[in-house]
């Protein structure tokens, strides 16, 4: 039933100016089931995008398995199209191009890819900038167009990495909610890579935490929210509140600085009776 | 004072043309009066420079009698043939060079040697190889421009963003037509600089091929007139070499440039 699988990925490569052996990636397995929403969501540096670029076919793994509808992943292929942080348009494809070029590249003829094409504009908000090219459109619209041009593959799975991290605050909130408008729509299998905890809690119906380097899995939390979602409710929702305190804890966990500092703090709320600090129990009575 | 008046900026687009091109045209103006008085001032001999008038005489002396048109024609036909020759092979060679770190690591070095010695430096071979004549100007050009043309190619495929590429791969794109699918079109701000650059090595790889060995052109021209001191003829084809560079600039690259790379955002920074 689960659109893709990931068994004990690891990966390890060659820092190429130490020469050293750097695990990017411990030892990580969870699984997205078909039209499920999962964030994965962790520390920086911790290897989320490695994970990403793994199941894209990017990036080889060390050892594991990845598998997306039984099949082994072994290069990129639309099945699994992607989102980038970067937007990755071309910039010589008008807004039409951009959004039919995986379907020309598999050969489907001009006149069946046009309406498709154009049924995906009209889903992500776009139609009327068929002409366009995307440095006249800005960023929010960008990514926009990013995503009408994986949907318009039918991927098995679309894997979005960091996909609203580079656009302004406000704009991140809009294209949070038309994200799950578009997911509450067309149901497709969504994999996720976000450091934002609010945006894992409000897009997904799952979110795996990772520990920091090496990484593994530290728990994987499924959101209690109905659908449809809209972020005026959302926050207003303590179910909402609930899940990124217990999210928040997760990676303050991870991190060794955070763990001290959270056992410090911990610590004086708890034996409040017995002063923590030396200085002051000298000092006083 | 004309150039600047409320109507010219408000005008339509003709108007405008027509400023920019008053403006374009200026220094040359200034640079023609300054040359006529010099000249005029010092009484310089005619076979050391001539006066402008001198130049305008021998230019429709050239013009009347088709000459004019015999050597630009022989001029022209080589300079197109050497750059299809260019194109065709340095664009290909550049991206086969971009696509591939370890190509590009053996070969940038010598690329970079050649570009400063392209073109003139192998006039001695190249008529060695081909003799006095037609193919070996043409292999000048082609030489001239190839490398800079491949060179300029490779960092363009080289600055073509690595997430790009894994979005048409990971969009299905065949590797064949990354090719033309990406890649060519990814470097194409650059293929334009080096379009630029080679053509300007190119006409001056022609116009010395031709001192050497040609019996027909504008360099050949030039070095026949030298030795009749005629000053005139000389200067009046440098300016003819100068004009038919700039219609190559404006009428075939600028074009080329506002339909692709301005038209896309993506224009190279000039260096």
């Amino acid at each position: 039933m689960s659109t893709l699988e990931i068994k004990n990925l690891h990966k390890e490569y060659v820092d190429a100016y130490t020469g050293e052996t750097v695990t990017a990636v411990g030892d990580v397995s969870f699984s997205v089931d078909r039209g499920e929403f999962v964030s994965i969501l962790g520390p920086s540096g911790c290897g989320k995008t490695t994970v990403l670029n793994v199941v894209a076919g990017f990036d080889k793994l060390t050892s594991g398995s990845v598998e997306v509808g039984g099949k082994p992943v072994t290069a990129p292929s639309p099945e699994r199209g992607v989102v980038f942080q970067s937007f990755a348009l071309f910039p010589w494809k008008t807004v039409l191009g951009n959004v039919a070029f995986g379907l020309r590249m598999r050969g489907v003829p001009r006149r069946e890819r046009e309406p498709v094409a154009r049924q995906y504009l009209e889903l992500v908000g776009l139609e009327g900038f068929e002409r366009k090219f995307p440095h006249e459109l800005s960023g929010g619209m960008q990514q926009r167009l990013g995503v009408a041009r994986v949907l318009a593959n039918e991927p098995e799975v679309m894997l979005m990495d960091e996909p609203f991290a580079s656009v302004d605050a406000q704009t991140r909130r809009k294209l949070q909610e038309d994200l799950t408008d578009i997911f509450q729509a067309k149901r497709p299998t969504v994999f996720f890579v976000t450091h934002d905890v609010d945006e894992a809690v409000f897009l997904s119906d799952r979110v795996v935490v990772l520990s920091s380097r090496p990484s593994t899995v530290a728990e994987i939390v499924t959101v209690p929210l109905e659908r449809p979602r809209n972020w005026r409710s959302v926050l207003e929702n303590p179910d909402f509140r609930h899940t990124v305190t217990h999210l928040t804890d997760l990676l303050a966990g991870g991190r060794a600085h955070g763990e001290e500092q959270a056992e410090r703090l911990s610590g004086r709320v708890d034996s409040s009776s017995e002063p923590p600090v030396r200085a002051d129990a000298g000092g006083e009575s | 004072m004309a150039l600047t008046s409320p109507a010219g900026r408000r005008g339509g687009k003709l108007s405008r043309r027509l400023s920019a091109a008053l403006w374009f045209l200026l220094p040359f103006v200034l640079l023609a009066a300054v040359w006529v008085v010099i000249v005029e001032v010092t009484e310089v001999e005619m076979r050391i420079f001539p006066q402008i008038t001198d130049v305008a005489g021998a230019f429709g002396e050239l013009w009347s009698s088709g000459e004019l048109f015999t050597h630009v024609g022989a001029s022209l036909r080589r300079v197109v043939l050497g750059v299809i020759a260019a194109i065709l092979t340095g664009i290909p060679f550049g991206i086969l060079l971009g696509s591939s770190r370890w190509v590009a690591a053996f070969f940038a070095p010598l690329l970079r040697f050649s570009v400063a010695l392209a073109g003139i430096a192998w006039i001695p071979l190249a008529t060695l190889w081909l003799g006095y004549g037609e193919r070996a100007v043409i292999f000048i050009v082609w030489n001239a421009m190839f490398f800079a043309l491949a060179y300029n190619t490779m960092l363009g495929v080289q600055r073509i963003p690595t997430q790009l590429l894994r979005a048409a791969r990971s969009m299905g794109t065949p590797r064949a037509r990354m090719f033309t699918e990406v890649l060519l079109p990814g470097a194409l701000p650059n293929i334009v600089t080096g379009l630029r650059v080679g053509l300007g090595y190119g006409w001056r790889g022609l116009v010395a091929a031709e001192i050497i060995a040609a019996s027909a052109g504008v360099g050949y021209s030039i070095f026949l007139a030298q030795k009749f001191f005629r000053t005139d003829v000389i200067i009046a084809f440098m300016i003819v070499i100068g004009v038919l560079w700039l219609i190559t600039d404006r009428a075939v690259l600028a074009p080329l440039e506002r339909r692709t790379v301005e038209r896309w955002g993506m224009k190279a920074v000039t260096a």
